[in-house]
């Protein structure tokens, strides 16, 4: 006789529990404890030469209003692609009216300050100048923060492949972060989106980061949770990038998508590339991870136009 | 009169420093975010960081002997000239920012010197003969020893990166610190009034120890004797030193009140006033105005008139001393040819930054001051040690693990003062395109090449599009991508090479192999 038959007791126990425990996800109860409800907002601009700032404000509204994201006197940190010293027009960083409109827009719900955190690629302040970030901050009254080594302190970032690491410290000493990324091609991870622009987080041997660059994708986004994330597809990015260099490159999407899922929000962005979703394994992995799902339609999906 | 000429010269030196500072990206673009750009124009400096350059008797004699070149800025230079004929090496009493150096080490707690024999004054019109002779064949070295250039080149090269690097450290210390205020107060003091002047990153530049103990050297020079530099080697001084022959402005003794007590021999710098001779009228040439031995003068007996030159006597050069410059000027730029840069070599690790012209050229205007490699935003530009051979020595090149070209950056081509790295706009730069070299993987190295695992890193940094490193698929394993460089699309601006993970020495290089300004380097038919 073997020892280690079960019972039919245990039987009944384990597999009581097994069902019980499966089912609890989907009872109402538990949903009422979860994060707040989870919405995906695509903002259009189909009349041409609209306003980007327009959209920016409809986008926001339409999430129920900045208010109800950013409380009086919080400090906000915005993350914006500004990494490389390119001028707007070709769609390899943030589109500064993006950036302008969403400082504004904080500022009109109270914050005390707004930063535009970015650890760039080329050199800090031509990418500010040439981006057009300087214009943004100047006339939102944001603050840029030139990154030095005095910002980068080493945490734990508790990832599989990231464990200690220099983080950019502003990140983890404001309130409120909103991860303004724009949508562009990459050779290796597929698509630039929200989740990747935590590159422009960290500091170190980022050159490394693409030995796994799905992982480690994953792993920065696991760290770095933003309270929102507003993907700039004004204008995208569909060849050369992430650096591009030409307007032949560009592809005017003329879109805004915020969402306060950052895996809903970059399978969102995905869908205006020609690209297969199973190639951008950085989404799949975040979602098996719990950041969020790609499953659009749970969420509560809404559409602007302007 | 002797307080007037320290407060001016002092005041010349705090402009020079002041230039040296600006010499970088515009101080808004730094400080207030201000600039905006709306396109990738070029971003353009707000200060006259050649003017010490363009008032320079020496660099526009050079230039004119060797390209044949003039540039509007050398009517200052012509100014200057006059100016000399005129009040004689007013120029060197109170203008030259070295000459300033010089003098602060020596009027410090002066103490008492010998005078050096009357031969050692003539150095300088030695070295300035053979400055001139080799820039009529065409190789130009007034650089190594004209006081504006060895000035720049050794603050901009040495000491600020030097001072820099120390304070930077501290702040970096400080910076890590827990105490909050102490933190705080390293921020202001590093952003507001540190890293404006001093930079935003460590700064390297190959060799810089040699130039700064040179520099050092040469000051220290002043405590043997003072203004050592100024009256025995200065070749600007020796240029400004014939120029002055016909000075109408005089320093006169008045025999009558004169007792010989030879105090203004002991206190000239120059030699000027020789000590068995106190009676004449000083030699022009060796005469720094510096004013010292009329305040020094117990009765009064020294003066300042103008007059009309008589019986006037050039400076007491010598056969020996022009045929001693006369070989050294033939000899250099022939010996300096031996390595074969001009003719037939190209060393890989010559790359020059963009603009500059095909090497024969280049030599002959470059006057290696450093204001390219000061400028350089990445830090990119050094000085040559062996790489461009001894004709050379301390001319710019770019070494691209520690910078890189800026795609769209111009900033050396606007401030190199002679025109060695010609003038080009963003817009001039990108589209002919200028290359400067061109990249090539070092398969061995590369990570997927290797087997060791994907990166893309050197064609994501790319800045051409389309691109000239683009990636194929490895047989067998789709997800390893191995990079090849498309040498009709490479600008060579190392920024791959720049930022390829295999560190000290990259799997893709940049070699001057493609560079645009030679056609013999030209790869591509």
């Amino acid at each position: 006789m073997r020892e280690n038959n079960i019972s039919r007791r245990d039987f009944i126990k384990i597999t009581g529990t097994t069902a019980l425990s499966m089912t609890l996800p989907a009872l109402p109860i538990s949903s009422a404890f979860s994060a707040p409800q989870k919405f995906l907002i695509e903002g259009v601009g189909q009349t041409s030469g609209y306003s980007v700032k327009a959209l920016v404000k409809k986008v926001f509204d339409a999430a129920g209003g900045i208010e109800k994201f950013i409380a009086k006197k919080d400090v906000v940190g915005l993350k914006p692609n500004i990494s490389w010293a390119r001028s707007p027009n070709l769609a390899v960083t943030t589109h500064p009216e993006v950036m302008e409109a969403v400082a504004s827009l904080c500022f009109s719900a109270g914050a005390a300050k707004v930063m535009f955190l970015d650890h760039t690629i080329h050199d800090a302040r031509r990418c500010f100048a040439i981006t057009g970030a300087t214009a943004a901050a100047k006339n939102s009254g944001a603050t840029l923060v030139h990154p030095t080594s005095r910002h980068f302190k080493d945490m734990n970032l508790k990832g599989s492949r990231l464990t200690v690491w220099p983080v950019f410290v502003p990140f983890k000493e404001v309130d409120k972060i909103i991860n303004i990324p724009v949508a562009k091609v990459h050779r290796l991870s597929g698509l630039t989106l929200g989740m990747k622009n935590w590159i422009g987080a960290v500091g170190g041997r980022r050159n490394a980061l693409h030995q796994d660059i799905h992982t480690t994708i994953v792993d920065l986004a696991q760290y770095f949770k933003p309270d929102l994330t507003l993907i700039d597809a004004t204008r995208i990015l569909v060849k050369n990038g992430p650096s591009g260099g030409s307007e032949a490159d560009v592809f005017q999407a003329n879109r805004l998508i915020l969402s306060n899922d950052p895996v809903a929000a970059d399978a969102k962005a995905a869908t205006l590339f020609d690209i297969n979703m199973d190639s951008l394994a950085f989404i799949k992995k975040a979602e098996k991870w719990g950041l969020g799902t790609t499953k659009l339609s749970t969420l509560s999906n809404k559409k602007v136009i302007i | 009169m002797r307080r007037f000429r320290q407060v001016i010269q002092i005041l010349s030196l705090c402009f020079f420093l002041y230039l040296v500072s600006h010499t970088k990206l515009p101080h808004d673009l730094y400080i207030d975010y201000t600039a905006v750009l709306n396109a990738e124009e070029s971003i353009h400096l707000e200060q006259p960081v050649t003017f010490y350059f363009m008032i320079n008797p020496l660099v526009m004699v050079s230039s004119l002997l060797s390209a044949g070149i003039w540039i509007s800025g050398f009517l200052w230079a012509v100014a200057v000239i006059i100016l000399t004929l005129f009040l004689g090496r007013i120029f060197c009493g109170f203008i030259c920012p070295f000459g300033a150096v010089h003098t602060i080490v020596s009027e410090i707690q002066p103490k008492k010197h010998k005078p050096l024999k009357p031969s050692a004054y003539q150095v300088k019109y030695s070295l300035l003969i053979m400055i001139l002779l080799a820039s009529c064949i065409g190789l130009n070295i007034a650089g190594f020893i004209d006081p504006i250039s060895f000035l720049f080149r050794s603050l901009a090269l040495s000491v600020f990166p030097a001072v820099g690097t120390g304070f930077r450290e501290i702040f970096e210390w400080l910076s890590a610190s827990d105490i909050k205020w102490l933190n705080w107060s390293s921020l202001v003091l590093e952003e507001s009034f540190f890293a404006p002047v001093f930079g935003y990153n460590f700064n390297a530049f190959y060799g810089g120890w040699f130039i700064g103990m040179l520099f050092l050297f040469i000051a220290l020079l002043n405590r043997v004797k003072p203004r050592f530099f100024c009256t025995v080697l200065c070749p600007l001084g020796a240029l400004l030193g014939i120029c002055s022959r016909f000075s109408m402005l005089k320093i006169l003794v008045d025999q009558s009140k004169c007792t010989s007590c030879k105090k203004c021999a002991s206190i000239c710098p120059g030699s000027a006033r020789l000590s068995d001779s106190p009676y004449e009228i000083s030699n022009n040439a060796e005469c720094l105005r510096c004013f010292n031995c009329m305040e020094t003068c117990p009765t009064d007996a020294i003066s300042v008139a103008f007059n009309i030159p008589k019986n006037t006597k050039g400076p007491d050069i010598g056969r020996r001393v022009v045929l001693s410059g006369l070989t050294a000027g033939i000899t250099f730029p022939l010996l300096g040819r031996l390595d074969g840069i001009v003719h037939k070599v190209s060393p890989p690790e010559l790359i020059r930054p963009p603009g500059a012209l095909p090497e024969k050229q280049f030599l002959e205007l470059c006057i290696r001051c450093g204001l390219c490699m000061k400028v350089c935003p990445t830090n990119a530009i050094n000085p040559t040690l062996s790489e461009a051979g001894i004709a050379g020595f301390w001319t710019p090149r770019l070494v691209m693990i520690q910078g890189y070209c800026e795609y769209t950056c111009t900033l050396c081509t606007e401030v190199c003062p002679t025109g060695a790295i010609q003038k080009l706009t963003s817009q001039e730069k990108t589209s002919q395109p200028v290359r400067i070299g061109s990249a090539y993987v070092d398969r061995g190295r590369c990570l997927p090449w290797s087997g060791n695992g994907p990166c893309i890193v050197c064609e994501e940094h790319c800045p051409v599009s389309p691109k000239a490193i683009h990636m194929k698929e490895m047989a067998g394993d789709k997800n390893i991508q191995l990079p090849y460089v498309d040498l009709n699309a490479c600008v060579g601006c190392g920024i791959c090479e720049n930022k390829c993970p295999v560190r000290g020495k990259p799997a893709i290089r940049v070699i001057c192999a493609g560079e645009s300004r030679s056609v013999r380097n030209r790869i591509m038919l």
